[in-house]
């Protein structure tokens, strides 16, 4: 099992008597894409904010690369390597593109607080060559100077998995990248996607539209009510009758 | 011509007091950039320093330039003292309910508000509540003549001290990974938590920043005026506050330029009209920028996190 990457072993969550995850339990390979779906309410940003440390789990445990994560603080967790980014986007709006995503840079090293203050600081070697290959990554190197509130909404979603890029991650969340884009912007974040997964990077990817998971994912988790309904891979969820029901409601007996 | 040489030593002194209010302000500003939070206690971080600073002068009489960098160490460890006390408790909660609470916010003002009146008081108990004279050694009153301007010495150490820690401070935010890191919570606390930001850190290195800006205002106040009291970190605090809403909340260019604003106002308004009508002006143009300009003069809309 040295291939695990990340797993989840029982994880529930409860806020007063709702369940707003029950018992879930899953893996993610080294190299894998997997996407995490299911209807609006089913508990996919609760097991969001349960793997990434945003949210204590009421039980059960995470596991990243080998070591127990469970209850870490989230600055710990992206600096063992889980990049994330956010369904409403949390870039810095009135810092440049490069100072944004030299932050993440910096939290990937850590701030020594000596290093921090003394040794060439914002604007080290080391931490400008991996925001500038983070800016190239994204296509966002011409605008490295702009101040991030300036720029379109679809650039500033790139901005922020520039941002998660340069943290040097191991596994990168996308939270719902397609929000908001129309069809063409979100062919082109799939073709993204695709090519920063054949690049190396493992990535789950927690997503509304259908199109996209179906389309990029080798394999797709299914969670409805809290619970994973389905693990498996696109064709034999999409014919998975938990998944149709959880999705499209009860079906007829004519069907 | 007598008027002008009159009016530019008013407009000097009024600089010289902007000085002040604006290293307070900046205090303020970056405090309420990492937290959103108004702290109240930063008046009492700008008494403290004057009477540590007070302290150290009759206990050991050390050379002027040995005290300031005491008093930015008192400075800081009051102000991670204070984050401890007033701010952390409130920060234990991280569920997404408290961290959007109104609630939550009140309480962490108000609990900066009380240790600021606590701290009052026990400096009224230990030190009474009466002025308290400088040695005359170390006031900066002399006249110091540049040209036909008189300008008392405390107000060149005081532009001269203001012009360092803003210099300094420039270098820390735009040149350092802990200034990264501070405009990063600035701007998105939880983004910066997501990347590997220490927040907790980060907002404790602001508070001691922020701090040892206030507390050294407070000693230059004291050894130009001759005179503190545990009252005296008051009405600069109230000044300072008011240049950092002018200056639009989380503009730090913003509020240095209103502090100015502010203390080249009040020094010409007591000179020309009397000193009853300082307070009114500076809350007069506090108003007049509020309604013709909401988001203060130097505010961009600002993402609340």
């Amino acid at each position: 099992m040295s291939n695990t990457l990340l797993s989840i072993q029982g994880l529930t969550r409860r806020f007063g008597g709702l369940l707003a995850v029950s018992d879930v339990s899953a893996t993610i390979a080294k190299g894998e894409l997997v996407g995490l779906i299911g209807p609006n309410g089913a508990g996919k940003t609760t097991l969001f904010n349960l793997i990434t440390g945003f949210t204590p789990p009421s039980d059960g445990t995470v596991t990243f690369d080998g070591q127990d994560v469970t209850g870490r603080k989230p600055w710990q967790i992206a600096r063992m390597g889980m990049g994330r980014t956010f369904q409403n986007l949390r870039v810095f709006p009135n810092m440049t593109v490069f100072d944004n995503v030299s932050v993440g840079a910096v939290g990937a090293f850590g701030q020594s607080p000596w290093r921090a203050l003394v040794n060439g600081g914002a604007r080290s070697r080391a931490v400008s060559e991996r925001s500038w290959e983070a800016l190239e990554r994204v296509g966002l190197t011409a605008q490295a100077g702009d101040i991030a509130a300036n720029l379109s909404y679809g650039k500033r979603k790139y901005l922020e998995i520039a941002r998660a890029l340069a943290t040097a991650p191991r596994l990168l969340i996308l939270d719902e990248p397609a929000a908001g884009l129309n069809d063409t912007e979100t062919a082109e974040l799939a073709d993204f996607i695709r090519r920063l997964h054949a690049g190396g990077v493992t990535v789950l990817l927690v997503e509304h539209d259908m199109g996209l998971v179906m389309g990029s994912c080798s394999r797709v988790i299914v969670l409805a009510s809290g619970r994973k309904i389905a693990d498996g891979t696109p064709e034999a969820v999409q014919r998975d009758p938990a998944v149709l029901e959880a999705y499209l409601g009860v079906e007829d007996d004519a069907a | 011509m007598v008027f002008d040489v009159f009016f530019l030593q008013q407009v000097i002194n009024g600089l010289s007091i902007g000085c002040v209010y604006a290293l307070m302000a900046i205090g303020f500003t970056l405090i309420f950039g990492v937290l959103n939070v108004v702290n109240f206690a930063h008046g009492e971080v700008y008494t403290i320093g004057a009477f540590v600073g007070l302290m150290v002068i009759t206990a050991m009489a050390p050379p002027l330039l040995a005290v300031v960098p005491l008093v930015l160490a008192v400075g800081a460890v009051s102000g991670v003292g204070l984050e401890r006390i007033a701010f952390r408790p409130f920060r234990r909660f991280t569920d997404e309910a408290s961290q959007k609470s109104r609630a939550m916010r009140e309480a962490t003002l108000l609990s900066s508000l009380a240790v600021s009146i606590v701290t009052r008081e026990i400096m009224m108990h230990i030190f009474g509540g009466d002025m308290q004279g400088i040695p005359s050694g170390y006031l900066l009153q002399q006249p110091v003549a540049i040209g036909p301007v008189m300008v008392a010495s405390g107000s060149l150490v005081i532009f001269a001290t203001s012009a360092v820690m803003l210099g300094a401070l420039q270098f820390l935010l735009y040149r350092t990974q802990t200034g990264l890191g501070i405009r990063a919570v600035s701007n998105n606390q939880l983004g910066a938590r997501y990347v590997g930001i220490n927040t907790d850190r980060t907002i404790v290195t602001t508070f001691a920043v922020g701090s040892m800006l206030g507390a050294t205002a407070g000693i230059l106040v004291g050894l130009y005026d001759g005179a503190i009291s545990p009252h005296m970190g008051f009405a600069p605090g109230v000044k300072a506050f008011v240049a950092m809403v002018m200056g639009g909340l989380s503009s730090i260019p913003g509020a240095v330029a209103c502090a100015l604003l502010l203390g080249v106002s009040e020094s010409i308004a007591t000179e020309f009209l009397s000193s009853g009508w300082k307070d009114l002006i500076t809350y007069s143009l506090l108003v007049i920028t509020l309604v013709f300009f909401p988001q203060g003069l130097f505010g961009h809309g600002r993402e609340r996190a």
